[in-house]
């Protein structure tokens, strides 16, 4: 009797013990820093182990890829990179620092400042000094930029920066895209405005109804999922002849030393831009479900080549959807074909509210955007090693590793030291299970754009002239040849513009919190916008929806935002000027 | 006279039944007092001490910060929460969802606890109920991208619809404020009702067998037996499960509302546990004490909810938790 009361008091508290051990932090847990204990490698080398999370959507490696395995070797770091799964930047962000467990790197998109204030971030400052790779980055100028309000620096930006000069071939920014088979279908005509864009995907549609597996073609979709909103949202603004300051139009017709914010979601061109996307929907040309569509359905959908255009920003869609475009699919009679062997392929048309206006599509110098960036944590429990890892990507061999893969596997040198890829090579680098496998960019680690070290190639292949042509499926190749462009930004043929020193201004916008009028404003103009846009689109009876839309609008107190946008203009502005800027003539 | 007699043979009873509790009573039950200690160990530490982080909503809490260096504000949080015309759509919204989830779960278990009961096929019986209770161990996620891909334009509802020229084109179902709430409820019959069942039909099996003889033999159809035997036999447990499920009428959902949930219904979609991830746990707002409060608030209703619901059922003379 005895023993069974001792048993049962043992279970019992057995049970207790193991509830509470649940609640335990696991060392195991992949977001936690526990797995920093050193490995020793066969050479007797040790290598110790990182883990970093991108507040963007991004694809995992598997465990013991080649490259992320000879990078390992020769820096003695392996990182395990995780990505938003499901939430968006600012929730994964907020909980990373509510449960306290964060990565050894991280790159907190909207969410870095709060990660700043926190307290949760190493500045980079001695380590600048120490590291010439990562000062090199950028200049002092720039690197104030990244100062926070305590002086010191705590991130660093690591896209869109070119060694040397900018080389880019491609647009990574927004565009109305349309595939090359519409265009080489309506024997490459000239398309400059919405009217001549939306006239030529209907009558497409009408001709070919169906993709040759008999999936049925869908003229335009939009997507208008979270942030990501930007997509229906700010069109106006490029269509007007702007660049992509992101939150509203900086007018600099009395002079850039007299520039003047201007809210672009009240100008004429927009509710003629809402108009005809109200009257296509209503035609049926746009997507029934673009409105409630998430981000996974609508890359499910562009993968398919079924939409023969849309509007977005290139980072947002391209990659993603190179893989299905080179695969082969089996058509209705039996024979194989592939997406980009068909004319799948997106280019971008800068279009314009009329007719032969400029236009600003394109940035062709790097845009610096100082409001996130790769940043070491305070969990990190040997931040030199970390810098010292980060600077070491930054090393032509390992960069080359990075974004050309390995010398003779994925690509070949020829007697001129000029690098390029072989039919097989460029396909291999298509396909999402190959870069599982192999590749390791390190994609959200400091990095460079622009001219190689060697002065002879590009730092990434997408840059490199004869490997970027080469690259290009046959009808993208009859399309520029068409239009007699060589890259997109030259099919885009945007004006071309020094930045302006305030650009780009969404580096503000991005991290405007609520705290003050204007952040408040911001965040109900975001919702309201949220909620009307696709109203309006949608609607039976446009004008009176877009009154009551205008009119909720107006009760945001948009104006509260734009005189903090018109101060920050200023600032920046002021900025620039104590290092010397003066207004071009 | 005698009721007073009554009176006192049941107090002595509840005496006999309730020892004083002693150094010996306590000796001759410690193992028991030992187990159940251990639960009320962990109700406190679970529980009990993280409402003291309730502080903060009274601070403008910042995480670097912490309890000890953060300013106090009073209740200038709850100000905010009710002037923000938004948090009163959330309650609202909160408050209708949960309440429509709750009468149809229940009506729906109920219906169909006893319809099944009156199925004497047994094979088909256990196969239907094995199958209706199936969606419940699939989590949201799963019963989101299950809805989500019926109802876009391609999804199967579109289809049938269309296909016999219900609709004449595809009909943007999840975009549609008016049938945001519908779907909702309809989501969660789907998934809860074979599993919401179990419980009364374990009920119904302990109903006497005898009254339903006696009804036959007083002449009880089928639906008389059930309207008459049944439904009466299920009323306690229906009570304790009203009650219950009172206090989760403002639990009325997150993760299915956030999958669901669009720019076009954001103003049915919304809950009041959606407002404070927001504003709580999104980085681009990170307020901590805002998000407490209105987590205090919901605590506080559901709490009332709770009593005061009781206290009709007391009332009542019902079934009731406490």
């Amino acid at each position: 009797m005895k023993t069974k009361k001792i048993v049962s008091l043992i279970l019992a508290s057995m049970l207790a013990v193991s509830s509470f051990a649940a609640c335990s932090t696991k060392p195991t847990d992949t977001q936690s820093s526990g797995g920093n204990e050193p490995v020793q490698t066969g050479d007797g080398k040790e290598i110790v182990d990182f883990t970093m999370f991108a507040a963007m959507a991004g694809k995992e490696k598997n465990d013991g890829n080649e490259i992320m395995e000879l990078i390992a070797e020769k820096t003695g770091v392996r990182v395990k990179e995780t990505w938003l799964t499901g939430q968006d930047a600012g929730e994964a962000i907020g909980s990373i620092i509510a449960s306290g467990k964060l990565p050894d790197l991280i790159d907190g998109g909207d969410g870095s400042v709060t990660l700043y204030q926190n307290g949760l971030l190493v500045a980079w400052d001695d380590y600048l000094e120490k590291y010439p790779n990562l000062k090199e980055m950028y200049t002092d100028e720039e690197w104030d930029k990244f100062r926070m309000d305590d002086g010191h620096i705590y991130w660093a930006n690591v896209f869109g920066n070119s060694y040397d000069h900018n080389t880019a071939t491609g647009h990574n920014g927004e565009a109305f895209w349309i595939q090359v088979r519409v265009l080489e279908w309506a024997n490459y005509p000239k398309i400059q405005t919405l009217d001549e864009y939306f006239k030529l995907l209907e009558d497409y549609a009408a001709a070919n109804p169906e993709l040759p597996d008999g999936t049925p073609v869908i003229p335009y979709t939009c997507l208008c999922e979270d942030w990501k909103y930007y997509c229906l949202e700010n069109a106006p603004m490029f269509l007007d002849g702007y660049p992509n300051d992101g939150c509203v139009i900086v007018n600099i017709d009395a002079g850039m030393d007299n520039p003047k914010v201007v809210d672009y979601n009240t100008t004429d061109t927009a509710k003629m831009y809402f108009k005809k996307l109200n009257e296509e929907y209503a035609k049926g040309a746009i997507d029934p479900d673009f409105a409630t569509q998430t981000y996974d359905e609508y890359i499910a959908k562009l993968s398919t080549g079924r939409v023969l255009g849309l509007c977005d920003q290139y980072w947002d869609f391209a990659y993603n959807i190179m893989g299905p475009f080179a695969t082969p699919l089996s058509a209705s009679d039996g024979t194989t074909f592939r997406l980009d062997e068909l004319g799948c392929d997106y280019v971008p048309l800068g279009l314009t509210a009329k007719a032969g206006m400029k236009q600003q599509w394109h940035s062709y110098d790097d845009e610096l955007n100082q409001s996130s960036g790769c940043a070491v944590t305070t969990s990190c429990k040997d931040p030199d090693l970390a810098f010292a890892f980060l600077s070491a990507l930054l090393d032509q061999d390992i960069h080359d590793l990075r974004f050309w893969g390995i010398e003779g596997v994925d690509y070949l040198v020829d007697d001129q030291g000029l690098y390029y890829r072989t039919e097989e090579m460029r396909e291999n680098w298509k396909s999402d299970s190959y870069k599982a496998k192999h590749s390791c960019e390190y994609s959200y680690c400091p990095q460079w754009m622009g001219m190689s070290k060697d002065g002879i190639n590009r730092m990434q292949p997408s840059e490199q002239p004869s490997e970027f042509y080469e690259g290009l499926a046959e009808p993208l190749k009859k399309c520029f040849a068409a239009y007699g462009a060589q890259t997109y930004s030259e099919f885009l043929g945007s004006e071309i513009v020094v930045n302006a020193p305030w650009y780009p201004l969404w580096s503000w916008s991005n991290n405007i919190s609520s705290d003050t009028p204007g952040g408040i404003a911001w965040k109900r103009m975001g919702e309201t916008k949220h909620l009307w846009l696709p109203t309006v689109v949608m609607s039976s009876d446009f004008e009176s929806d877009w009154a009551a839309y205008q009119a909720a609008y107006a009760e945001c107190d948009p104006q509260a935002f734009l005189d903090e946008a018109q101060a920050e203009v200023n600032k920046r502005l002021e900025t620039a000027k104590s290092y010397g800027w003066t207004a071009p003539v | 006279m005698e009721n007073s007699i009554v009176k006192s043979k049941r107090t002595k009873e509840i005496d006999v039944n309730k020892p004083k509790f002693t150094a010996k009573e306590f000796k001759r039950q410690w193992i028991l007092v030992a187990i159940s200690a251990v639960y009320v160990i962990y109700g406190i530490i679970f529980y009990y001490l993280p409402l003291a982080g309730w502080i903060i909503a009274f601070q403008n809490f910042v995480f670097a910060k912490g309890i000890g260096g953060s300013k106090w504000v009073g209740i200038d949080k709850f100000k905010f929460l009710f002037s923000d015309k938004t948090f009163l759509m959330v309650i609202r919204n909160t408050f209708v969802m949960g309440v429509l989830n709750l009468f149809f779960s229940t009506v729906v278990a109920i219906a169909f606890a006893i319809l099944l009961n009156e199925v004497k096929n047994r094979y088909f019986k256990k196969s239907i109920q094995t199958i209706s209770y199936l969606p419940h161990f699939l989590s949201w996620i799963i019963v989101v991208a299950i809805v989500h891909d019926a109802l876009t334009s391609t999804g199967i509802i579109n289809d049938i619809l269309t296909r016999l020229h219900i609709l004449k084109q595809p009909y943007a179902f999840l975009g549609d404020p008016k049938l945001f709430w519908g779907i909702v409820t309809l989501s969660h019959l789907w998934k809860e009702t074979g599993w919401n069942a179990i419980i009364y039909l374990a009920a119904i099996t302990s109903i006497d067998p005898c009254l339903y003889e006696s009804a036959s033999i007083d002449g009880a159809g089928r639906f008389q037996k059930m309207r008459y035997v049944t439904l009466p036999g299920l009323r306690p447990t229906i009570m304790i499960l009203l009650l219950m499920n009172m206090g989760n009428v403002l639990n009325a959902g997150f993760e299915l509302q956030y999958l669901l949930g669009n720019g076009l219904v954001q103003n049915v979609s919304r809950t009041i546990d959606i407002y404070i991830l927001d504003w709580a746990l999104d980085a681009r707002n990170m307020d901590y004490s805002l998000g407490t409060a209105a987590g205090i608030f919901k605590t506080v209703v559901s709490m009332t909810f709770i009593v005061v619901s009781n206290y009709i059922a007391k009332k009542k003379g019902d079934e009731r938790l406490f």
